[in-house]
């Protein structure tokens, strides 16, 4: 019998058998509690926060800095299965409203919105972290990407991109506005997955042939349908899928490029002096979000396989299988600024600086050259009729009109169309 | 042996077979005129000393005989029913009025085992995934649950008495339950020399030693299945444990067999054996080779007679040329009977080779 039982790590579990002792490994302690950190520089007691410069906690007044060693899980973080309990949990934690939180540095109350789970107080201007109660461990974020574009790269990034469009009002390149980027870590939901799909269609192939009409012989392209079928497996690996829905999610899915490999574990000081929110979009839905992508990747993926691209009759069964998914935080800089009245939005990934964001568009600029695109066709047309009576040379005239009327007819329609979609995000 | 456990030997006697060296105990006075095995000799009795015997423990349990007069006469009709040409001796009146009843012995061991014990228990949960139906512009989406296999370490220790374990006392003993099919120990009672011991009993050719082995074994898978339970898990594997058998108690167990015989062409006889409770019989199915070719040369006889009548009549049609026909006739009939003549020895031939010889 072994003398010192049980061996260390492990605790006693209850037994439904008389006579039988059991014993687990003592579980990791989850914690679902509420906890909060604040940070406080060691040497002259004032507030520190994350730099993405230094990838440190560093305090701007005695210019103290606290190395992080990032526990990189990258690829190899840890992944969840979709469990019926799981799922209803995560739509339970949906947070809605504002919650109340006194600083315990100055007393302070300020009402800050439920999701956020960093917050710096207004009046002393402390950085806090604060874990929120969870009803499962793994629905509080585990991973993050840290900051590694600074603030003063934001403002670089962004006033040549504002100014790189002629339909952007001339004022907006002298923007000098452009320097008070928030730092916010997003929360984001990634999806793992193999989908297996059998398809089938009806593919038509052209072929030319012959017939004689009203005397002559004439050709015409026929299209011959036959059936086809295939089968495809993919194997989706981190698919990201927004975890909140208070941004705009076409703006979000044009810097959602995050190299994954950056994740490391979630540590409360990442978070310090920069905003961080939970998600709002709870897994079920996140999860038929990315379902969504899945299935038209695999889709496409099927039509690939088609000989040609005439399809008609496609149908196909879809079956997942290996699906997990982890909660993750991600780096994304917002800037909003004001523009003749009007509130614009700009996204810079915090990782890659890949920018996004609603630019104003001068309509005015944008009919002055639809107009001058127009001219020349309207002013030639004119002269072709009134020109019409002078030995023919109107028509000449009015029908060099009327291709440049159609030629600038076109471009003013694409430049509306582009316009259209720059003011539309 | 103490004289509690003697008690159980009251009225019976040690009888040994030199022929197939089994031993029985058999009822004092009533040693049966042939080995109830191979009904080949005599059973030859031993000193008085029961109790000293090497392999022998008190039996504790019996499964009583369940098998009622109408199906053992089924069954032995079913035995001897399609066998072709089978010998003289072989019916079921012969295998019925030789049956012989006859009680074959089980190791059960009570013991109490103490252990440390680490394994990988499994519990089953649920995931949720989806299978997907793409037709007409339209998907349609539908959950499917799945069970899947947490696997978590679990180690512990176990003091628990064990009881009734069984273990092979005779060396045929898997042999005998391959051949007789499995036995229902639902109906088990308290061994009662009263009733038992009007039986033949077979004694153990297998000591505790030789089947402590068996005994562990079975130990073991049922504490992995008490320590799976007492997790409150379902499933278990990588059992591994550090035992400590203590105080081993080895009592017998003894279930029911019918032994019965019939004698082949050659004078040998063929043993048959019947499980107690189900009926299912097990023996050597042979067929008469010397049958077979009585019959065969009584069908060339007959094919010779037919043969040489034909052959007159051909001469007689030299005068009567309307007989020419009868003559070929006789003479086609002649060369089939001969042929035929072949058939029985080769049904014969082929039904034993067909038959797996059962040795029990």
């Amino acid at each position: 019998m072994v003398e010192n039982f049980p061996p260390p790590g492990y605790i006693a579990v209850a037994s439904a058998v008389e006579g039988i002792e059991v014993f687990m490994p003592a579980p990791a302690k989850p914690n679902l509690q509420t906890d909060l950190f604040e940070f406080k520089c060691p040497q002259c007691g004032a507030t520190t926060a994350f730099s993405a410069e230094e990838g440190s906690l560093t305090c701007p007044n005695c210019g103290y800095q606290e190395q992080l060693n990032p526990s990189r899980s990258g690829k190899q973080a840890q992944e969840f299965e979709f469990t019926p309990v799981t799922l209803e949990r995560s739509a339970l934690s949906q947070v809605e409203g504002r919650q109340d939180l006194a600083c315990q540095a100055c007393g302070a109350l300020t009402s800050v919105p439920a999701t956020q789970i960093s917050h710096s107080c207004p009046f002393c201007g402390s950085n806090k972290v604060f874990q929120k109660e969870s009803p499962q461990d793994n629905l509080r974020p585990k991973y993050l990407i840290p900051f590694s574009v600074t603030q003063k790269t934001c403002a670089d990034i962004s006033r040549p991109w504002l100014g790189s469009s002629w339909m952007t009002p001339g004022a907006l390149k002298g923007k000098s506005l452009l320097t008070n980027f928030t730092g916010i870590y997003l929360p984001f939901w990634t999806f793992d997955s193999v989908t297996n799909a059998a398809w089938k269609a009806e593919v038509g192939h052209d072929r030319t042939e012959r017939y004689y009409q009203d005397g002559e012989w004439r050709t015409r392209t026929v299209t011959d349908w036959r059936w086809e079928s295939g089968s495809v497996r993919l194997n989706i690996d981190d698919l990201i899928v927004a975890g909140t829905g208070k941004l705009s999610s076409r703006l979000v899915s044009q810097i959602s490029e995050f190299d994954l490999k950056d994740l490391v574990d979630f540590e409360a000081k990442y978070l310090a002096g920069l905003q961080a929110h939970m998600y709002d979009i709870p897994l079920e839905m996140a999860w038929e979000n990315g379902r969504q992508k899945m299935r038209e990747k695999t889709k496409s993926a099927c039509l690939e396989q088609t000989s040609t691209s005439k399809v008609r009759n496609f149908s196909m069964d879809l079956d997942f299988s290996a699906e997990s998914w982890k909660y993750i935080l991600l780096p994304i800089y917002l800037h909003t600024y004001r523009h003749a009245e009007r509130s614009y939005t700009l996204l810079i990934n915090g990782q890659s600086g890949a920018i996004a964001g609603q630019r104003p568009v001068d309509w005015n600029k944008i009919w002055l050259v639809t107009a001058a695109l127009l001219a020349p066709g309207v002013t030639l047309g004119m002269l072709g009729i009134i020109t019409l009576a002078l030995a023919g040379i109107g028509v000449a005239i009015g029908g060099i009109g009327f291709v440049l009327f159609i030629i600038g007819l076109a471009v003013s329609l694409v430049i509306l169309v582009q316009a259209n979609k720059l003011d539309d995000i | 042996m103490d004289t509690k456990a003697e008690s159980w030997l009251f009225n019976l006697q040690v009888g040994i077979c030199e022929n197939c060296d089994w031993g029985f105990l058999v009822p004092e006075g009533k040693i049966p005129g042939k080995c109830p095995h191979c009904f080949r000799q005599p059973l030859s009795t031993i000193g008085e000393n029961i109790a000293g015997l090497p392999n022998l423990r008190p039996a504790e349990l019996y499964l009583p005989f369940e098998l009622a007069d109408s199906k053992l006469s089924q069954v032995v009709k079913a035995f001897v029913d399609g066998i072709p040409f089978s010998p003289q001796d072989l019916s079921a009146r012969n295998l019925l009025k030789r049956l012989e009843r006859l009680y074959l012995p089980v190791w059960l061991v009570d013991c109490r085992t103490r252990a440390t014990w680490q394994a990988e228990v499994g519990f089953d949960y649920e995931v949720v995934s989806h299978q997907d139906h793409f037709m007409g512009g339209k998907w349609i989406s539908k959950q499917v649950n799945e069970v899947r296999i947490r696997w978590e370490s679990r180690l512990g220790r176990l003091d628990r008495q064990n009881n009734n374990i069984q273990a092979a006392a005779l060396e045929e003993h898997h042999s005998i339950i391959k051949a007789l099919g499995q036995f229902a120990w639902q109906n088990v009672q308290s061994y009662k020399p009263e009733i038992i011991n009007i039986e033949n009993i077979r004694l153990p050719n297998r000591s505790p030693e030789d089947a402590w082995s068996d005994v562990e074994a079975a130990i073991q898978t049922r504490s992995a299945e008490e320590c799976c339970k007492a997790a409150s898990a379902g499933h278990i594997r990588g059992f591994t444990w550090q035992p400590e058998f203590l105080e081993p108690n080895w009592t017998l167990l003894l279930f029911p067999v019918l032994s019965s015989y019939y004698i082949d062409d050659t004078g040998s006889e063929i043993p048959v054996i019947l499980h107690g409770q189900t009926g299912r019989i097990a023996g050597t199915r042979r067929a008469s080779m010397k049958r077979a070719k009585s019959a065969a040369l009584t069908f060339l006889l007959g094919s010779a007679g037919i043969f040489i009548l034909s052959l007159l009549v051909t001469v007689l049609s030299a005068t009567l040329p309307v007989l020419l026909a009868l003559a070929v006739i006789g003479i086609a009939m002649a060369l089939l009977l001969g042929l035929g003549s072949i058939i029985p020895v080769a049904a014969v031939w082929w039904f034993n080779r067909s038959q797996q010889p059962v040795r029990v």
